[in-house]
């Protein structure tokens, strides 16, 4: 039962690009929920709150979100060419260790930045504004660690030569930039506005 | 769509590759049916101990009451009733029914209805199922920490959540274990959503899909979209208890600053109503085909009832409101949810009517699955009328927080999703094991169980109405509710009617499996691609990707010769 007929190999590649593209997206929207609903929650509180920052609480300051933030738009950047020269059939490692290093970088800043609060007094437990900045990024963080790991797997399917590479990359490339669009959204809302 | 073919896969020739790790979706789907089949059990035996509990207060449980609880003499002690209720209500919706309609039939039905020869993501689909089982045992392991299970109700709202109301690593656990669930339950979703948008065979469009693939579809959608929600009230609610976050901590409780135990009940309803219909959807479509398969008639409107299940998927979205009109809601908004619950109850008429006008004048076998398929008919229709009593603001305010919610939930929630889960079961178990099951058992199993289910809930929405309160230890200690004492021993006793049903439901199938007679390709003789193939299912489906060229409840055309049905994969035949 084992043989193929060489016509399905042709039809099943491009149908593994509809697949996994399909999937992505129902993935995302997943995901998307997720964020969705602790930005609601965000939403709830900030607006249901007679003073904002509450409690006392002082804004924290803006110098590390803005590096992560620009950590993640540059991360974000060299992806979309390292994605673009991967479709041209280009293997081009140096773009994806630059999206991996920056992506460290992101975390990297995203650690100091809570030492930083644990170094002002501002811990988990400090009220509700702290709780959502700690919990917020660290749900994000979480997700980074896996973009991170998918980045890693990636050089591994180029290095093998994989024929579903260009597949795998997109698919990829849509959850690292979902990720940043999520932190865009979370800087702006919770820390500037 | 694009669409392609899947590769035959060798054959699984070890133990492990065949039963155990499988990529195969039918032995998946076979997986998640005995899984589903042993909570179904374990949630059933937590109801006993409950109904006891309440018909008779203060005696011990007969039996297993010595074993369970030697401290109090085999009395149900007041925290454990807690418990009970909470743990029933989580294992039933997330344990027991969710893995036999949707990871079972979902499964096993999808690629076989759409033509395909697996999922199109077999790896994910098998590592659904063993999340499922990871989450399986935090819940279970849950029962055996020193303060017991999570016991703030299913609903587990704070601050009965929190580590105020329950303290002790159950609640923790049991948020866990649902968030595991609620990612393997979107690993489905994703897989259910890719497979039919890309692997429907050639010719077969959305409308030429059973109606059962669409019920599965549409809950698949609403799984994919609120179960997020739910996993970020979770996750908010494990920080709370295990970080100390105050995210639903508020006054007294929390040391500084403010949360909002409310916020929890919008989240949790946000998910919760949408997951009322990722219940029942699917319930919906087996029994929309079944009707139709045993009428022998086409499924009068299948193309509005298909429409109108979507216009309700669409609608559960926004009418999560009417769980909290006690919940001190503004009039205007409350009056708003009404309005948006009561729309649902067109899109529902609609394909109730389709129901009716399919088996109208319809030659009818009165096999097991069509029984169970009309029980859900009658089942829901009660269920979903008592429904507008809950959704209109002002005899809900009455009704809130008694028994008659419970009684009808169980119509909608239970009756019907298990009944039509049991349709199923019966109605595809050729195609499962190869073998038919015992008509005559099945009979029996179908009229113990809808006398059963009926003595109960009828009983609880009429103890309900008459101002009984859910989740009390023992209401009898009030002196009004006194007189319910004997209403509540018959919906014990029928209670225990039902669930001695159920054992005969466990020994067909079983001997069934082993001993009944072996199964025709077709035993139903319906049209629609799992019958085209052998039975059991190889598992390769289907050695040749089927062309379809006509709709699935093709019965009863008068230019046909010599039957009263055409599979999907023949040309409809014209005068």
């Amino acid at each position: 039962m084992a043989q193929v007929q060489s016509t399905n190999i042709m039809t099943a590649k491009e149908g593994d690009k509809v697949i996994s593209s399909v999937g992505m997206i129902v993935t995302l929207v997943s995901f998307g929920m997720l964020f969705l609903t602790l930005m609601m929650a965000f939403a709830l509180y900030r607006f249901t709150a007679p003073v904002w920052p509450p409690a006392g609480m002082t804004r924290p300051d803006l110098l590390l979100p803005t590096l992560s933030t620009l950590m993640i738009f540059l991360s974000s950047f060299f992806y979309v060419k390292f994605e673009k020269n991967t479709s041209t059939g280009v293997v081009d490692k140096k773009n994806l260790t630059l999206t991996l290093v920056l992506g460290l970088a992101f975390m990297t800043s995203q650690f100091l930045f809570w030492s930083h609060l644990k170094s002002q007094g501002i811990f988990v437990s400090s009220g509700v504004f702290a709780s959502i900045i700690y919990a917020f990024t660290w749900i994000h963080a979480a997700h980074i660690v896996v973009g991170l790991a998918l980045l890693v797997w990636l050089f591994g399917a180029l290095n093998s030569g994989d024929k579903l590479a260009a597949v795998k990359v997109s698919s990829v490339g849509k959850f690292w930039h979902f990720l940043g669009i999520v932190w865009l959204i979370m800087f702006v809302t919770i820390f500037v506005l | 769509m694009a669409f392609f073919e899947q590769e035959i896969h060798d054959a699984p020739s070890t133990f492990l590759s065949k039963y155990v790790f499988s990529f195969d979706h039918k032995v998946i789907a076979k997986q998640f049916l005995w899984y589903g089949i042993a909570f179904l059990g374990i949630g059933g035996m937590m109801a006993l101990l409950i109904r006891w509990t309440l018909a008779f207060p203060g005696e011990p449980f007969p039996v297993l009451g010595q074993i369970l609880f030697p401290d109090t003499n085999g009395v149900v002690p007041p925290d454990t009733y807690a418990m009970l209720f909470t743990l029933h209500g989580t294992i039933m919706i997330f344990y027991a029914i969710t893995p036999i309609l949707i990871g079972a039939f979902g499964n096993y039905c999808i690629p076989l209805m759409i033509g395909a020869r697996d999922m199109v993501f077999p790896t994910l689909n098998m590592l659904s199922f063993w999340l499922a089982l990871v989450s399986a045992i935090l819940l279970l392991a849950s029962l055996f920490t020193p303060l017991g299970g999570a016991a703030g109700g299913w609903t587990s709202y704070p601050t009965l959540s929190t580590l105020i109301g329950s303290a002790g690593v159950g609640q923790t656990l049991w948020c866990l274990a649902l968030f595991v669930l609620g990612v393997s339950s979107t690993m489905g979703a994703v897989n259910y959503i890719a497979t039919i948008i890309t692997l429907r065979a050639p010719g077969m469009g959305y409308f030429d899909m059973p109606l059962t693939v669409w019920g599965l579809w549409l809950t698949a959608v609403l799984n994919a979209i609120f179960l997020p929600v739910l996993g970020a009230g979770l996750l908010l609610l494990t920080f709370d208890r295990v970080f100390g976050t105050t995210f639903f901590l508020a006054g007294a409780a929390a040391t500084s600053g403010s949360g909002d135990p409310v916020l929890f009940q919008h989240v949790f309803w946000i998910f919760g109503h949408p997951e009322v219909y990722i219940l029942i959807l699917p319930a919906w479509g087996i029994v929309s085909d079944l009707l139709s398969f045993f009428a022998r008639k086409p499924a009068f409107g299948a193309r509005s009832t298909a429409l109108s299940m979507t216009a309700i998927t669409i609608l559960s979205t926004v009418v999560y409101g009417h769980h909290m009109y006690s919940g001190q809601m503004s009039p205007l908004l409350t009056q708003s949810f009404m309005m948006l619950t009561m729309t649902i109850s067109i899109p529902s008429a609609v394909f109730f009517a389709n129901w009716l006008g399919t088996i109208w004048k319809g030659a009818l076998r009165f096999d097991t699955p069509m029984l169970f398929a009309l029980g859900v008919v009658f089942v829901f229709g009660l269920g979903g009328l008592t429904g507008l009593y809950l959704a209109t603001v002002s005899t809900d305010l009455y009704l809130h927080d008694t028994y008659f919610v419970v009684g009808h939930f169980h119509y909608t929630m239970a009756a019907s999703v298990l009944l039509g889960g049991f349709a199923g079961t019966y109605f595809w178990f050729p195609k499962m094991f190869g073998r038919m099951m015992n008509e005559t058992l099945g009979k029996w199993h179908f009229w113990i169980s809808m006398i059963g289910l009926n003595g109960i809930f009828m009983g609880m929405m009429i103890i309900g109405h008459a101002g009984m309160h859910r989740r009390i230890y023992n209401p009898f200690v009030y002196e009004f509710l006194q007189n319910l004492i004997p209403l509540n021993m018959f919906i014990t006793y029928s209670a225990i009617l039902m669930g001695s049903a159920q054992i005969i439901f466990v020994y067909n199938f079983i001997h069934s499996m082993y001993k009944g007679p072996v199964a025709t390709q077709n035993p139903w003789n319906v049209g629609t691609l799992e019958w085209t193939i052998p039975s059991p299912a190889p598992h390769y489906n289907f050695a040749e990707i089927p062309v379809v060229k006509c709709g699935p409840h093709e019965f009863g055309n008068p230019n046909l010769k010599g039957k009263d049905f055409q599979y999907q994969t023949e040309e409809l035949v014209k005068a």
